[in-house]
């Protein structure tokens, strides 16, 4: 088995369905594609992305070593760390371009200031880190050609400065992530909020790179199958207990002094999150790596790095979105959401092993023993004669691997108009009662009373008072005053149409014509051309209209005019339309009925006085229940 | 002159008069319920609400309207301003949509349009642009029972003072918005209490932005001390060192 080359094809597999999610992204927008909301507006992006720059902290920390206190042990794992940081926070601005809601405004923290803004400094601070670690990085590119030799000499004389500015500017901005917290006390949980996040942010970030690198060491020698060096590694995570013994101090500490120790065993799902943290970040990792013996045992490292780095992770994205004071404030992340982040990430995993593969970053520079130039088809000399294609090569293969799982996420992802608007789709619910209806659709706890005899004795002017069949009848067919207003007489069969019949959601429109079934040898039984022209383009809008052949259909729009007219309102629009239009008419010609027109002379609360004995009348949706509709004026007729 | 909102949630009967009247001049399109909505009305198509508290009590939500606000001191850059007048407004142009202020916001107040693919910040914004053509606010000039009023912050102040005491038992004896996160340009009066309006329950008078001006105000010696703790430690180690090459130097050449 070809490790390298199956972790590539698994990366391209990720990557590309994260392409078709980023393409959802910008064509329908943040509401589309995530399950933020103007209650959590921060999620699971924010968080995940700020542990990617707090796993990036090994490349400063390595400069520490190696450039300012001159540890030539870790020589082998300067490049690797400055190239981790340079991809941890190119993904780090990548992911920030979906997050934005204006990315192209991006910019603009150049031009328009506002200093007060930690999110400011943490910009600014992420564009020159990120200038630096190019700068840091540059002689190696550059040194597989002597053309460029000059600028090489250049930019290597003036390494330590570099260096020197990059921990300076890391310092500051691990830091200053947590400072974005500092302003929400009242919004995260009070075990999670603590006035030193700073800190902690920074002292985590040590040690999430060290073990970052750690992992990534081993990772490497495991992919390409090299013995590992693994005094090197046990060098990292011992070095990284320390670290993880402060961070635990400074966390447990924090808690003691602010008197949130209660907190801790509260029981509650934020609660177990935090200990769960913590274990995870500190205390596994630590107990782990403390023991020399245990730190130089391999699956030692494998678990204890991939703990502590989970650890970070966590923690990241909990304070970036999930901890909230409020119990109910709570979001999951939608699939697109996560899977979006792993793909920036598979994609920058792919750019770091192209960049070793080519470049001398690592001691070594490996190869991927699959990387087949592409060869030509075989063909027979004599008789020329096609003697089959040689295997496929790597690259056709990782385009494959792309192209199949882009197709995968494009099928996944709900492109209907609903799933962009985030309008919930809400079935109608019919009205109860003949008399009087008492409608309410969606069953929350407004309803409107319908009373059938007054609004029948106002059209006919009062001229009928009971309702025979035959008085039906003669409503149903006279005129623009008649039933037909209302009961629009759609339905195939002249059935008297009833409301919830067609507006079948709440607040949507619904497709009413079903092609398939005229179509359909089990349904109408229409050839093409019963409905379309002969020779014409077939469309909605060229097709006979549906009088062709319901001529008692009357209501307008159902006559076809153009493709939109195939589409009936939602409930919601339906009704209003249809009661308010009128309701604001009446109310300016009667004199004695001023507020016909008024919400509250319909929309009522609680239970219907009009409900008949033993009629079902279930609220199941509770929604907006802390918001008013209106109810009647005091005072007022 | 500092502007202000008084409410009197004792006067309103929740017509929603106001709401309507905000929809209008603001150009606000009908709303429908959507998967990200809040359970308090505002919305990015509602930018003020009228919550109902059991036994008909009728609590307008809208921007508060900080004078020393966490929206402000947060935006990375600068699209939204406290103006003199009072108002927090919001500039569409130079907002990059991070949403940092929706975070940062004690009351939860600014909304997002995210079924928009050039979305934006939706909040009141006081109906700066009336008051400075000396109008009011679209929403208290609409009131019919006066419940919402509008007018100079310290004459409001001292109105809601003056109810207060002059209705004894009528009143909570509290100014909502008079020193809350630093006072507010929105103020409350009320028979009940009004601190679900914010996600604590009783908001402390320090203004947010002051929470992170500690950590803000360490960033030059925190950049600086960083630096120079290297450059030491690598002076330091670099002349011991030499101390020690230059040891075993000196012991070589004892040797010989
Ligand atoms: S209430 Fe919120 S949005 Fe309004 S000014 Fe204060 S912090 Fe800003
Ligand atoms: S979303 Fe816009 S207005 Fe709000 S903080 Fe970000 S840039 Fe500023
Ligand atoms: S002040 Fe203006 S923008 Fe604010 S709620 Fe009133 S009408 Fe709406």
């Amino acid at each position: 088995m070809n490790r390298v080359h199956n972790t590539k094809i698994v990366l391209w597999l990720i990557t590309g369905l994260a392409a078709a999610i980023a393409l959802n992204r910008f064509v329908f927008g943040l509401g589309a594609t995530t399950n933020l909301n103007d209650e959590v507006p921060w999620g699971f992006w924010i968080g995940f992305k700020l542990s990617w720059v707090a796993l990036s902290a090994g490349g400063f920390v390595i400069g520490a070593i190696f450039y300012m206190m001159k540890r030539e042990k870790f020589h082998s794992l300067v490049r690797i760390a400055i190239l981790t940081a340079f991809l941890g926070y190119s993904s780090f601005v990548v992911s920030l371009i979906f997050d934005l809601g204006l990315p192209w405004n991006i910019w603009h923290m150049i031009i328009y200031w506002n200093p007060h803004s930690p999110l400011f400094e943490v910009g600014w601070c992420v564009m020159l880190y990120t200038t630096v670690l190019v700068l840091e990085l540059l002689p190696v590119p550059l040194e597989s050609t002597s053309r460029y030799a000059a600028v090489r000499k250049f930019l290597l004389k003036f390494r330590f400065p570099i260096v020197l500015l990059g921990i300076m500017l890391s310092t500051l901005h691990q830091s200053s992530l947590g400072t974005l917290f500092l302003i929400m006390p009242r919004r995260l949980f009070p075990l999670f909020y603590s006035h030193i996040i700073p800190i902690e942010f920074f002292i985590s970030a040590i040690a999430g790179g060290l073990l970052m690198l750690a992992f990534e060491t081993l990772a490497l020698h495991w992919m390409y199958r090299r013995k590992l060096e693994t005094d090197l590694v046990r060098l990292l995570c011992s070095l990284s207990v320390w670290i993880l013994g402060l961070y635990f101090l400074v966390k447990i500490g924090d808690v003691v002094l602010e008197g949130k120790v209660g907190l801790l065993f509260e029981g509650s799902w934020r609660s177990y999150l935090y200990v769960g943290e913590l274990l995870l970040s500190t205390v596994i990792p630590f107990v782990m790596f403390v023991v020399p013996k245990w730190c130089a045992n391999r699956k030692v490292q494998w678990i204890g790095t991939s703990i502590g780095i989970l650890g970070v992770v966590l923690n990241r994205i909990d304070i970036g979105g999930f901890a909230m004071r409020d119990a109910t404030l709570w979001y999951t992340p939608s699939w697109m959401e996560v899977v979006l982040s792993i793909g920036i990430l598979s994609t920058a995993a792919l750019v770091f092993i192209f960049l070793i593969e080519t470049f001398h970053v690592w001691d070594i520079q490996p190869r991927d023993p699959e990387a087949l130039a592409h060869t030509p088809p075989l063909f027979d000399r004599v008789s020329g004669a096609w003697l089959g294609n040689p295997k496929t090569s790597a690259l056709t293969r990782h385009t494959l691997a792309f192209v199949i799982s882009f197709a995968i996420g494009m099928a996944l992802i709900s492109g209907k108009k609903l799933h962009a608007e985030g309008i919930e789709n809400v079935t109608v619910r019919p009205a109860s009662g003949i008399d009087t209806l008492c409608i309410n659709g969606n069953r929350d706890s407004q309803y409107v009373e319908f009373p059938h005899q007054a609004h029948i004795g106002w059209m006919r002017n009062g001229k009928i008072s009971s309702m025979t069949l035959d008085s039906i009848h003669y409503v149903l067919r006279t005129g623009a005053d008649s039933c037909l207003v209302c009961h629009h007489l759609n339905l195939p069969g002249e059935k008297l149409s009833i409301c919830w019949e067609c507006h079948t959601s709440m607040y949507s429109e619904v497709d009413f014509f079903r092609h398939d079934w005229h179509a359909s040898s089990s349904g109408a039984n229409l050839k093409c051309d019963d409905c379309h022209t002969p020779g014409e383009t077939r469309t909605a809008q060229t097709a006979r209209k549906c009088t062709g052949c319901h001529p008692s259909y009357t209501f307008a729009d159902t006559a076809g005019n153009g493709a939109d007219a195939y589409f009936i309102p939602s409930y919601v629009d339906a009704m209003h339309k249809l009661c308010v239009s009128c309701h604001t008419i009446e109310s300016r010609v009667l004199k004695d009925k001023p507020n016909l027109a008024l919400c509250s002379t319909c929309h009522r609360t609680g239970t219907p006085p009009g409900l008949r004995a033993g009629m079902k009348w279930d609220v199941t949706l509770p929604r907006f229940d802390n918001v008013v509709l209106p109810t009647p004026v005091p005072g007022v007729k | 002159m500092s502007k202000a909102i008084l409410t009197d949630v004792t006067k309103c009967i929740g017509c929603l008069k106001c709401v309507e009247a905000c929809k209008e001049v603001n150009h606000l399109e009908a709303d429908v319920p959507r998967v990200w909505d809040k359970n308090d009305g505002l919305s990015a198509e509602n930018w003020t609400s009228i919550i109902q508290k059991p036994g008909d009590h009728y609590v307008r939500k809208q921007c508060r309207h900080c004078l020393e606000p966490a929206c402000v001191s947060v935006c990375p850059v600068g699209a939204l301003h406290k103006t003199e007048i009072g108002a927090v407004i919001y500039d569409s142009a130079k907002c990059m949509g991070c949403r940092y202020c929706m975070m940062a916001c004690p009351f939860g107040i600014p909304r997002y349009d995210w079924d928009q693919t050039v979305p934006h910040v939706e909040k009141c914004i006081l109906c700066y642009d009336r008051i400075k053509e000396g109008k009011q606010p679209a929403c208290t000039e609409s009131c019919p029972e006066h419940a919402t009023i509008f007018g100079d912050r310290d004459a409001l102040l001292k109105e809601a003072h003056k109810r207060i005491r002059e209705h004894p038992g009528k009143y909570i004896d509290r100014v909502w918005g008079e020193s809350e996160v630093g006072g507010t340009s929105v103020l409350y009066i009320s028979d009940i209490d009004l601190d679900f309006l914010s996600y604590q329950t009783r908001p402390v008078d320090m203004p947010l932005p002051k929470e992170t001006s500690p950590a803000m105000d360490a960033v030059p010696y925190a950049f600086f001390g960083m630096g120079g703790v290297m450059l030491g430690l690598s002076w330091i180690i670099k002349r011991r060192m030499k101390l020690s090459e230059e040891k075993s130097k000196k012991e070589d050449s004892t040797h010989e």
